[in-house]
């Protein structure tokens, strides 16, 4: 298990080498920069120049690369040209709300999807399935934005039970999470719902049935961790996803948060935050992967003496 | 066992009371839109500030809605004949939230560390800053500026307090922020919330305000919501007390909620479509006065803007004395003019309905940044070019990289923009042949417009002749037809049931001294 998790490690490397450059480039390429942000009415030119200056944005691109990724390696995300602080610091700032929300949406999403998954496959084809797959359907497919107003709309502004928005007390997690969760739950119960049938095929789930191991127990206890495996290389995949996945939701519900700091660092074209917040949702993604990888090394003997022995 | 049974309804009742008493000591303010996503309240390093600045800091100088300016921290000021001295008497008595005292020593060290900001230009025309006596500070001009009051009242112009501003270095305006205005800051994070409290010493109020005192709120929190929705949602459940901007979508529901009140006030925004002056066939002034005289401001008004605000005939808004150009430069709609002088420059109209001159269709790429009210606005616009056979192709960008194209210069042809500014020097920003692309996305090079931009900008020695330097000024831009003015919007606020606003908004918008007015509903 430790040579396979040094290795993967070891592998992440070049991997987060080429995401620097690809974040640096792409941000750099797209039309526009932080100084229409900064510049005032009624500045020179010449005051405009010496800005352009300050910031470095008068070197040749890659330049700017290698002084970028000098800095990060020493661990310094650099200073946020339009925000006017570190990024590091403005990252750790927005950090704990979005894991609150990413992990609690994620948490629900899991919870709620293995179990309706484990459900809908335990009585297939039966009207709960139809109704289970059906309802997870639509909800997979509304638009976050206009779920997340229909949220606010049913149950703060006619229930009044949730605050509206804002990010001031437990209670205003709750609608925000339901509306990422809702989307999260439709994948992974559709994946526990086939990777469950498919296990329940097996030959060795039928000589269970026949040595009259009870249902549920044969269900939960083994078909069902059978079927984690495919179930926790999405749940790898969406912890990268939690942190940054969540930019919409956190926009209506006027919440701070990892997506919604990327999302004004993009619209001031602010280079260095717009970098640090890509960075940090890339090695996220990285690490979920590598987490995912681990998880079912561990719950599947079999990859993990093939890994090993790659 | 009655007594304590009435002790006990009547302890309850006094504790209702007294919560009662206690929210409607508090108050909660939503910014939204533009407002939203101030970094700090730093007023010397900021690039954006919001309004709750207005209430941490005072200025030396504020301006009122009809551009008149009133002392803050000033209380009186002279400008010497020849422009180069002005000599501000302060305040006694004027304190810092830290007990510090604002005095003349303050103001000397607090301009020169503008040098090197974002913001120096503010200060450029200051060669040096003398203390005449503790309560006199004497301004040592480069050359005349009679701009200097309004640079004065802008709210980077908020004067901060000199020894927590050297000891918080970068973290000054974030952690903490230590002015002399009506609100001390307790709380800061950036795109979600501010929390102000009371400063209970605040006896130094502008005339623009009618409390002298402190402010009638022991708290106040501004609250950061972008999305314009989510704002209005706030309002109208009670989550919000004053909505400090309300968007013009919102206008109509606002209007209609029984439990919201709407204000409106002139505003400080022209809407505006640039004529790319440096592209054919807007290089033919005769074809940018025919477009120019093509858009019908008070169709679009009534359609699109309910009839709220006021239509835009020349660049500035109208309440600034350098807009009240010779009717002969006003732009206004007038289609059989658009019509004869297509007709004069040799478009003549196709059996399609559109323009064509020497085999050439009259075409034009027509862009504008994205939102669900500009491109209405493009919308319309295209179609009253339609209706004097130009064809506008619309094309719309994103807020980051529009301005980025503009630089590209002969990319575009018409567009639809706005600008948010008190002062006819936006003339030169948006005019100037220095700034070609962009801001001057017009592309607007023109040697007489040249020198009367330099006898406005720099030859002008009093506030008076500046002002007529830049009527001038702007009258000869308004005469050559770079641009095509549409619409002044208003400016809207909504407010709840449990606050009183003031009678009449002072200042140029919903600033501190006219929050200061802001009262608890009983």
């Amino acid at each position: 298990m430790l040579p396979f998790a040094i290795r993967r490690l070891v592998l992440l490397v070049p991997v987060f080498l080429a995401v620097s450059l690809v974040i640096f480039m792409i941000i750099h390429l797209v039309p526009g920069d932080p100084l229409e942000h900064v510049i005032q009415v009624g500045s020179s030119p010449e005051q405009q120049a010496q800005m352009i200056a300050r910031y470095g944005l008068d070197q040749p691109l890659i330049a700017q690369y290698w002084r970028w990724l000098g800095k990060v390696m020493s661990g310094d995300l650099g200073d946020a040209i339009v925000m006017r602080q570190q990024v590091s610091r403005l990252i750790a700032e927005n950090m704990p709300h979005s894991l609150a929300l990413g992990g609690s949406a994620l948490l629900f999403s899991t919870i709620v999807g293995i179990v309706v998954g484990v459900l809908a496959a335990s009585f297939r084809e039966s009207w709960f399935d139809r109704a289970a797959m059906g309802a997870i359907l639509l909800g997979s497919t509304l638009p976050s934005f206009w779920l997340a107003l229909l949220m606010i709309l049913m149950f703060a502004v006619q229930f009044e039970w949730f605050p509206v928005s804002g990010a001031r007390s437990w209670d205003a997690l709750v609608l925000p999470v339901l509306t990422i969760g809702i989307g999260g739950t439709a994948l992974i119960a559709r994946v526990t719902r086939a990777a469950m049938v498919e296990t329940m095929s097996r030959d060795f789930v039928r000589v269970l049935h026949a040595k009259g191991v009870p249902f549920w127990r044969i269900q939960f206890r083994h078909v069902l961790q059978h079927a984690m495996m495919p179930v926790m290389a999405i749940l790898g995949l969406r912890i990268g996803w939690i942190l940054g996945g969540a930019v919409t939701v956190e926009y209506v519900f006027a919440r701070p948060g990892l997506g919604s700091l990327l999302i004004t660092a993009l619209g001031q074209r602010d280079y260095p935050l717009v970098q640090g917040c890509l960075l940090m949702l890339a090695i996220a993604v990285m690490l979920g992967t590598l987490i995912g990888d681990l998880a079912q090394a561990a719950l599947d003997p079999r990859l993990r003496e093939a890994m090993a022995t790659r | 066992m009655k007594t304590s049974l009435k002790t006990v309804i009547l302890a309850t009742g006094l504790s209702a009371l007294a919560a009662g008493a206690a929210v409607a000591q508090e108050a909660t303010f939503v910014m939204t839109a533009r407002l939203v996503g101030a970094p700090t309240y730093n007023p010397i390093k900021a690039t954006k500030l919001n309004t709750a600045t207005t209430l941490i800091y005072d200025r030396l100088v504020v301006q009122d809605a009809d551009q008149s300016f009133h002392g803050q921290l000033a209380a009186s000021w002279e400008a010497s004949p020849d422009g180069l001295q002005w000599t501000f008497k302060l305040k006694p008595g004027v304190k810092f939230h830290n007990g510090e005292p604002f005095n003349a020593r303050t103001i000397e060290w607090w301009v020169p560390q503008f040098k090197g900001t974002e913001n120096a230009f503010t200060v450029d025309a200051i060669e040096r800053v003398e203390v005449v006596d503790d309560l006199t500070v004497r301004f040592h001009m480069k050359h005349p500026d009679p701009n200097l009051l309004f640079n004065l009242a802008s709210s980077f112009m908020c004067v901060p307090e000199p020894k927590s501003y050297q000891a918080l270095g970068d973290k000054f305006g974030v952690t903490e922020a230590v002015g002399t205005g009506p609100y001390k800051m307790q709380q800061f994070s950036v795109g979600q919330q501010t929390v102000l409290v009371r400063n209970d010493d605040y006896a130094w109020a502008s005339d623009l305000s009618k409390n002298q005192g402190p402010a009638k709120f022991k708290k106040l929190t501004f609250r950061e919501i972008a999305e314009e929705s989510t704002a209005y949602l706030e309002l109208k459940t009670g989550g919000a007390d004053l909505l400090v901007n309300v968007p013009v979508d919102f206008l109509p529901r606002i209007q209609a909620d029984k439990a919201a009140k709407l204000i409106t006030i002139p505003g400080t925004e022209v809407v505006y479509m640039p004529i790319n002056t440096s592209v054919e066939p807007f290089t033919d002034i005769k074809v940018r006065e025919a477009t120019a005289f093509a858009i019908n401001q008070k169709e679009i008004m009534a359609s699109l803007y309910g009839g709220v605000g006021a239509v835009a005939d020349t660049f500035l808004i109208s309440s600034l004395k350098e807009a009240q150009v010779d009717p002969k430069y006003k732009i206004g709609f007038d289609i059989e003019r658009s019509k004869r002088v297509f007709e004069q420059a040799g478009w003549k109209l196709g059996s399609d309905g559109i323009r064509a001159k020497d085999g050439k269709r009259l075409e034009v790429k027509l862009w504008a940044q994205n939102g669900t009210e500009f491109k209405r606005l493009t919308e319309i616009v295209q179609a009253q070019l339609k209706a004097v056979g130009m064809r506008a192709e619309i094309t719309i960008l994103d807020s980051g990289t529009i301005n980025s194209q503009y630089r590209k210069k002969t990319e575009h042809q018409l567009a639809v923009r706005s600008y948010l500014w008190t002062n006819a020097d936006i003339v030169d920003w948006f005019f100037s042949a220095k700034r070609l692309g962009y801001p001057n996305v017009s592309m607007f090079n023109d040697p007489e417009a040249e020198r009367l931009n330099d006898i406005a900008m720099n030859k002008s020695k009093t506030w008076d002749e500046r002002v007529a330097n830049f009527t001038a000024y702007h009258a000869y831009v308004l005469s050559q037809y770079p641009v095509a003015p549409i619409y002044q919007p208003v400016q809207s606020f909504a407010h709840g049931r449990k606050i009183v606003m003031p009678e009449t908004i002072r200042g140029t918008g919903l600033y501190g001294p006219s929050m200061l007015d802001i009262a608890p509903a009983n």
